[in-house]
């Protein structure tokens, strides 16, 4: 069959490459505490289109990937990646059908809980202090999610993804 | 329309088996650190090349640079390099002297320790940890627990090394202290990071220590980690609370850590010091060798 052919698995893998380096990007000062969860939204938008393809595990990998890199205890977002995505491939049919405004809510919801999980577990493992400060990536992730959203289906539909 | 997860397992499978991965993560994080050394060292060209569109800007900036600007900025220099070298005709004459002084006294000799000039690559992307990623790595003989410095003073030590790539724990980390003396009267405390950038607090402090607003405190050499007379911070605030046990200090470090970008690696020479002890131990025999003749 040549459905169960995966197709345009580079571009995935490319764009997951992409939101890494976004991550890791320096930015000003005054910029980081907003600095959105590109990986995260990326990560999002695929296990919504493709969920039998790219999900819970492809988080972990990600997750335990970008906490190599940012020097963090390892597998914290490796576990709050895999619960936000595991939330994301349940409710991916409601996902689509719904209306931009309520998908923006439910992703950010989602990364409020990704968030909290990684304060969390830092807070077991290291002392940490919760300020508001924390939340903040939330809202400019909601506010790309849309543009995010918009630019990888144009290179789904363009690349015919599969 | 495709019959999803036709194939493989559940996603509550998968879910148990990532959240079973990941505490076992959690927990052999100690453990795994060799494998996360090596996987750092893998991924360090991603660091790289995360840094690369700053550093494209940089470059643009450099070469847009304009005649007047850079005129006036090699104005500037000259200048600074005047007053320095004028600075340094004095230090010169003032370590010559101290040299003698510590000759006199039996005391080992200071060093010159072996430097290098390291970039900084990336920032702490983590509100939870303060660090730097500067770029060498083993391969130019860096270690963990290195001290760093920049221009004005102490900026943290080397907490994780890859082939490429190393990372530095500033000392506004709340997990750093540092053993430091105050220069007016040799006073140790230690000053730890509290979490924020401009911020030092010295903790422990009794009451009755003479400590006041302003006071510079360097590196005390204790401990073995930094060496000594490192400028690395400056007392900004003392807080007499009677309810409290002890003072609480707060110091604004000398290092703009908010802004660094160029740091120094410092080796406090293991052979330099061994070299002392051995001319120590050799004027103590001197000393032996005279005290019978005298």
């Amino acid at each position: 069959m040549t459905m169960d052919h995966a197709h345009g698995r580079l571009i995935v893998w490319f764009s997951l490459l992409v939101g890494l380096l976004f991550e890791l990007m320096p930015v000003p000062d005054i910029v980081l505490p907003f600095r959105p969860d590109w990986l995260l939204l990326i990560l999002i938008y695929w296990s919504m289109a493709l969920p039998h393809r790219y999900n819970i595990l492809t988080a972990f990998v990600m997750g335990t990937l970008l906490d190599v890199l940012l020097g963090a205890h390892l597998g914290i977002r490796s576990l709050a990646y895999s619960l936000a995505i595991y939330l994301i491939v349940l409710n991916f049919q409601r996902l689509r059908t719904y209306s931009f405004l309520q998908q923006t809510v439910l992703v950010g919801i989602v990364l409020c809980i990704y968030h909290l999980i990684v304060f969390w577990l830092q807070f077991l493992l290291e002392h940490a202090t919760f300020s508001a400060e924390l939340l903040w990536p939330t809202v400019s992730s909601m506010i790309l999610w849309r543009w995010v959203f918009w630019v990888l289906r144009r290179i789904r539909r363009r690349y015919k993804v599969r | 329309m495709q019959p999803i997860f036709a194939r493989g397992v559940s996603v509550q499978f998968r879910l148990t088996l990532a959240v079973l991965l990941s505490v076992a993560l959690l927990f052999a994080n100690k453990k795994l650190e060799p494998v996360r050394e090596s996987l750092a060292s893998l991924l360090s060209p991603v660091q790289y090349l995360a840094t690369a569109p700053g550093e494209l800007f940089d470059w643009g900036a450099e070469n847009l640079a304009s005649l007047s600007m850079l005129k006036k900025q090699n104005q500037e220099l000259l200048r600074q390099q005047l007053m320095m070298s004028e600075r340094l005709q004095r230090f010169e004459h003032l370590r010559q002297e101290n040299e003698r002084l510590r000759a006199l006294l039996g005391s080992p000799l200071h060093m010159d320790a072996r430097k290098m000039v390291a970039e900084v690559i990336e920032v702490a992307s983590d509100p939870f940890h303060q660090y730097v990623v500067i770029n060498h790595g083993s391969n130019n003989g860096v270690f963990v627990g290195q001290p760093v410095v920049d221009a004005q003073g102490v900026v943290g030590q080397v907490v994780e090394v890859n082939a490429l790539t190393s990372r530095v724990l500033l000392i506004s980390d709340p997990k750093q202290g540092i053993p430091v003396r105050i220069t007016r009267n040799d006073v140790r405390v230690i000053a730890n990071g509290n979490g924020e950038l401009d911020q030092l607090d010295l903790r422990y402090v009794a009451k009755s220590t003479d400590i006041k607003v302003g006071d510079l405190l360097v590196t005390s050499g204790l401990g073995n980690r930094f060496p000594e007379g490192y400028p690395v911070a400056r007392v900004i605030n003392i807080n007499r609370d009677d309810g409290q046990n002890y003072l609480k200090v707060t110091a604004q470090p000398m290092a703009a850590l908010d802004r660094i970008r160029y740091l120094l690696l410092i080796w406090p020479e293991q052979q330099a010091s061994e070299k002392a002890a051995v001319t120590e131990d050799a004027t103590k025999v001197n000393d032996k060798q005279e005290e019978p003749k005298s």
